[in-house]
């Protein structure tokens, strides 16, 4: 009798959370999974016409186009925030003064609304009057400042500049309350041995961090195809479509054009095209885990 | 003033470079703050990027009074704080089951709540809509928290599970042998262990259901019920943008946040470290 | 420490949930109420009687029953956004038993949540939107109400000009009460045409020759900003009009037309002379369009094809120093067509409050709010019987702008599917970057006509 309550206590401690859950998010997204199957415009009821949804997204080149925007946004996003993240978590972690001011000061684009940060970022990125340009300018770098949000080539690095400057902070917060979970001992062992600071931090900080960078990496994956808000803000996926995002592309398909089986489809391939990241990832790294 | 902090060369380095960083990052901030007390007019006749010719506090005014944000605040308040505590609760329930048990699913439902995130959510509006409306909760409150608990919990797990396998398994093994009941575990030892990332989901989480406002859009039609987020969007105009009016509005909406975070964050500077090992 | 914070949190909550529960008091109302007072008087032995009648005033809780009305709106602009919050009190004061919700959201958002507006079981009962292909949408899908009897009551079939009603009318049943209109047409700066001698242009040879003029001074002639595209959407509609004829145009936006007819290609030669002149402002792809007004503003540029709500963006002085005029004429021979986006309001089809809504929209339609509308908007009234002395000059000239046109258009997005209408904008933002280009596009968008126009 103990032993059965004792193998159904994981499963009480789940249900209420796995409920809710199933009712809210996985039946929505069977939904979607359905809707990609039809052909509906948000009003009527929709038409079931198979996978001619997929075979006009694989001939779309729209589609491509943000499929390739987002695999760059990837790269940039699992380097660069998580690199300055942790550079950040590792200084502002020890008693330095005016501590609370910095973390303050990385965290807050995080707390400013997106809109806002576009429209700020759009003035700083501005060809004649913004900020950059007058810099470079200014400074002799270079005699007319480049279109950064109107040229087709720097459009869509532009808009990831802005989502790093966004990103970093947040890492920094995670690894932040990651860095506190380590045990100081096991530092000062390490310093009474000998230890070098690097080779505290390569061979100590960091493997005991792998949680914590597992989490950043499947967040980080995650963000970065599902990116909507900026480019939605700040060119609405153009010049042209060149900053188009899979997300930025689904809404318009979805709500601009009232398609929405189609946007449902792109939004699957999203979702499967995470998918395969992060479940490799997560498996190969679960397989590593100690069993409690 | 901590001057033992500079006790090498190395460090001061550091920590100029750490102004700089700061400062680099603080610009838009900046530009953004500089344009929240200028007029209308100035910045039409010079531009947003140059020296403000006339300042008025007048757009912070203009923000609460036209954005609503008097009546909208509370509601912003009832929204989050709700959402929050229940995604916190829950989560933390289901991340130790997850992290400390053995038990045939569970590396399937983990993979469960990691899939639900992976879906852009604005594909999720409609039907979401659709099934908060026929569940009788559209245009209230709980429509709204329902759907923020529900859709950050697949977030929270993954995390809280995380941080929940790096607290050393004797202790709960130790509770365990003296006979604790699970509850008590999770309550007593697997909570106060966690603390570091409870605190930065908490504050990430206000964040997010804080500024969320595409949701409150769909899910909500009455005008007393709106967070301050819809509030602030209806600034926006057809053909006027009140630029200095909206970004004050955008900055006395992170307020709140910036209180949260101030609040939270002594929480990763003290928490309890694992010298309870012992 | 930890356990405080729990505490905190409970506390926070608790205050929250009890906000929520906390109910709408009843509002109390002062009832008269006449009693009768019976006294006994015992006087030396005799009883009397009296008898008094008293009348005292009581404060009773009684809950006053209202209708409700749930309007939604998105006229979210500083300007009709007061407009609307004081035509509300207008009208609940006129109408004591109505208690009118009313709800403004952001106008870009508003597209969006209409959907869920409209299919919610608890919809807005009257709601804002436009004319033209936005309204046909859900029409046809069965999502507006019918109000033909309000058309037929209120007179609107006779103060109403026919192209108004034609524009709210399907299978000759009405839909749509159709409010307020502008009119669109190029601006300009007086002064800066006084500078150099300048005429309003009529004719094309003219406008070039203005053009060349300015150039020369150093000014930029022609203002645009184009990040958000509809502005160059702007210059194809006039294009097309003056060269092809409005009704080629709107046969285009009805999918009757194809994209790669040489009348098209035709539009985008002319529109390809003002490109190459360096007519237009540098970079106008990085500017939205009130960030382009700033050049505008400053008097570096003389002018802008907008609509009239230009004014709402421009400081006082700088509106004095505005005129405008027609579109120049390319073509004399064709019919002259203008653009005149017009807004209204309509009654979702499943509205629970169905006579509020009805006696809300007459009021919407009747001479008392459009005069009071177009009185504080500058806006132009649907209902013809306004008084037209009420009228500022300016808003005389555009209404004869618009009465000396043969044919008004809505704008190129509110007039064709909002999908033809992205292909087609992403189609004039790639043609500015590239003009060389143009062929491929329009094969494009031929093939994206074919595509979206599909017969049904």
């Amino acid at each position: 009798m103990v032993r059965v309550r004792k193998n159904l206590i994981p499963y009480m401690f789940l249900i209420i959370p796995l409920i809710i859950y199933l009712v809210w998010v996985i039946g929505p997204m069977f939904y979607t999974f359905y809707l990609s199957l039809t052909d509906w415009d948000g009003l009527t009821t929709p038409t079931f016409i198979g996978l001619q949804n997929y075979q006009k997204l694989f001939e779309d080149k729209v589609f491509y186009i943000s499929l390739f925007n987002n695999l760059k946004w990837l790269v940039s996003f699992i380097t660069i925030p998580v690199v300055l993240g942790l550079a950040l978590a590792m200084v502002l972690n020890r008693a330095i003064p005016g501590e609370k001011f910095f973390k303050m000061s990385f965290f807050m684009p995080m707390v400013l609304a997106m809109v806002v940060s576009g429209l700020i970022w759009g003035w700083m990125f501005h060809p004649a009057g913004g900020l950059i340009n007058n810099f470079l300018v200014a400074t002799g770098i270079m005699e007319k400042g480049p279109g950064w949000l109107s040229d087709r080539d720097l459009v869509l690095w532009s808009i990831i500049l802005v989502a790093t400057w966004r990103q970093v902070g947040y890492v920094m917060v995670l690894y932040l309350a990651g860095l506190k979970s380590i045990n100081p001992q096991l530092l000062d062992a390490a310093t009474v041995d000998g230890a070098t600071g690097w080779q505290t931090f390569w061979r100590i900080i960091l493997p005991l961090l792998m949680p914590v960078t597992v989490i950043v990496i499947v967040i980080s994956v995650i963000d970065s195809l599902r990116a909507f808000d900026l480019v939605s803000v700040m060119t609405r996926g153009g010049p042209a479509n060149a900053s188009s995002v899979l997300a930025n592309f689904m809404y318009i398909e979805s709500f601009n054009n009232y398609k929405m089986g189609y946007g449902a489809s792109i939004a699957v391939i999203l979702f499967f095209l995470s998918l395969i990241f992060i479940f490799i990832y997560l498996w190969r790294v679960m397989k590593d885990e100690l069993e409690y | 003033m901590n001057t033992q902090y500079f006790k090498s060369p190395w460090r001061i380095l550091v920590y100029l470079i750490l102004i700089l960083a700061t400062f680099l990052w603080l610009i838009p901030i900046l530009t953004g703050l500089v344009t929240s007390i200028r007029t209308f007019d100035d910045i039409l006749y010079n531009g947003f990027i140059s020296w403000p010719k006339e300042i008025t506090l007048g757009n912070f005014q203009e923000a609460w009074e036209r954005g609503g944000l008097n009546r909208y605040l509370p509601n912003s308040f009832i929204i989050t704080i709700p959402s929050l505590v229940l995604t916190l609760l829950l989560s933390s329930l289901g991340a130790y089951a997850l992290a400390r048990f053995r038990f045939r699913f569970n590396r399937a439902i983990f993979f469960l709540f990691v899939a639900g995130m992976l879906l852009p959510f604005q594909v999720l509006m409609l039907p979401v809509f659709k099934l908060t409306d026929f569940l009788g909760l559209y245009d209230t409150y709980w429509g709204l928290i329902a759907f923020h608990t529900a859709f950050q919990l697949g977030f929270c797990i993954f995390m809280l599970r995380n941080y929940m396998r790096t607290v050393p398994g004797e202790i709960i093994e130790a509770a365990r042998i003296d006979g604790c009941g699970e509850l008590r575990i999770w309550w007593q030892i697997m909570i106060p262990l966690t603390l570091p990332a409870l605190a930065a989901i908490a504050t990430l989480e206000f964040t997010w259901i804080f500024n969320d406002y595409l949701w409150a859009i769909v899910l909500l039609r009455s005008d007393n019920l709106k967070p301050i987020t819809a509030g602030l969007a209806t600034l926006q105009g057809q053909y006027v943008t009140d630029w200095p009016v909206i970004v004050s509005g955008a900055l006395i909406g992170t307020i709140p946040t910036l209180l949260v975070f101030l609040f939270l964050q002594r929480y990763f500077i003290e928490g309890l470290t694992l010298g309870s090992t012992k | 420490m930890n356990n405080k914070s729990i505490w905190a949190l409970f506390s926070l909550f608790a205050l929250a949930a009890l906000a929520l529960t906390s109910c709408a008091q009843p509002t109390p109302e002062t009832i008269i109420e006449t009693v009768v007072v019976t006294e006994v008087v015992e006087i030396e032995g005799e009883t009397i009687i009296e008898t008094q009648i008293v009348e005292t005033t009581k404060e009773v809780e009684v809950p006053v029953e209202k209708q409700v009305l749930i309007y939604n709106s998105y006229m979210s602009d500083p300007d009709p956004r007061a407009a609307d919050a004081e035509v509300v009190t207008m009208f609940s004061e006129a109408n004591p038993d109505i208690e009118v919700l009313h709800s403004t959201v952001a106008h870009e958002d508003f597209k969006q949540a209409i959907r869920a507006y409209l299919t919610a079981s608890t919809p807005p009962d009257v709601l804002t939107w436009f004319a033209g292909n936005r309204a046909r949408f859900f029409i046809d899908n069965d999502q507006l109400m019918d109000i033909s009897d309000l058309w037929a009551s209120e007179g609107w079939n006779e103060s109403y000009p026919k192209g108004f009603q034609a524009m709210s009318t399907v299978d000759g049943n009405q839909y749509f009460l159709p409010t307020s209109w502008y009119w669109w047409a190029v601006y300009y700066r007086i002064s800066i045409f006084e500078e150099l001698g300048l005429e309003e242009p009529t004719t094309w040879e003219e406008f070039i020759a203005v053009n060349e003029a300015l150039k020369e001074a150093g000014y930029t002639p022609i203002a645009i900003g184009t990040k958000y595209r509809w502005t160059a959407a702007a210059w194809f509609d006039y294009l097309n009009m003056r060269i092809n004829g409005p009704e080629f145009h709107v046969d285009l936006m009805l999918c009757k037309e194809s994209y790669d007819d040489p009348r098209v290609a035709q539009v985008f030669e002319v529109w390809r002379e003002l490109l190459d002149s360096g007519y237009f402002i540098d970079d106008a792809a990085a500017y939205s369009w009130s960030e382009a007004l700033e050049p505008f503003i400053r008097g570096d540029a003389a002018m802008y094809l907008m609509g009239d709500f230009i004014r709402d963006s421009l400081p006082d002085e700088i509106e004095e120093d505005l005129g405008f005029f027609r579109f120049p004429i390319i073509d004399p021979n064709v019919p002259i067509g203008e653009d005149a986006p017009t807004d209204g309001f309509f009654i979702a089809a499943n509205s629970q409050n169905v006579e509020a809504a009805k006696r809300f929209m007459a009021y919407l339609g009747s001479v008392e709010y459009q005069t009071y509308f177009a009185e504080t908007l500058n806006r132009l009234p649907t209902n013809f019987d306004v008084d037209k002395s009420i009228f500022t000059e300016s808003q005389q000239e555009g209404l004869e702008l618009i009465e000396g046109a043969d044919f008004v258009a809505q704008f190129y997005d509110r007039d064709t599917t909002p999908e033809m209408a992205d292909e087609g904008m992403n189609a004039f933002m790639a043609f500015w970057d590239d003009p060389d280009s143009i062929d491929g596009l329009l094969a494009d968008l031929e093939a994206a006509r074919l595509e979206i126009c599909a017969p049904e």
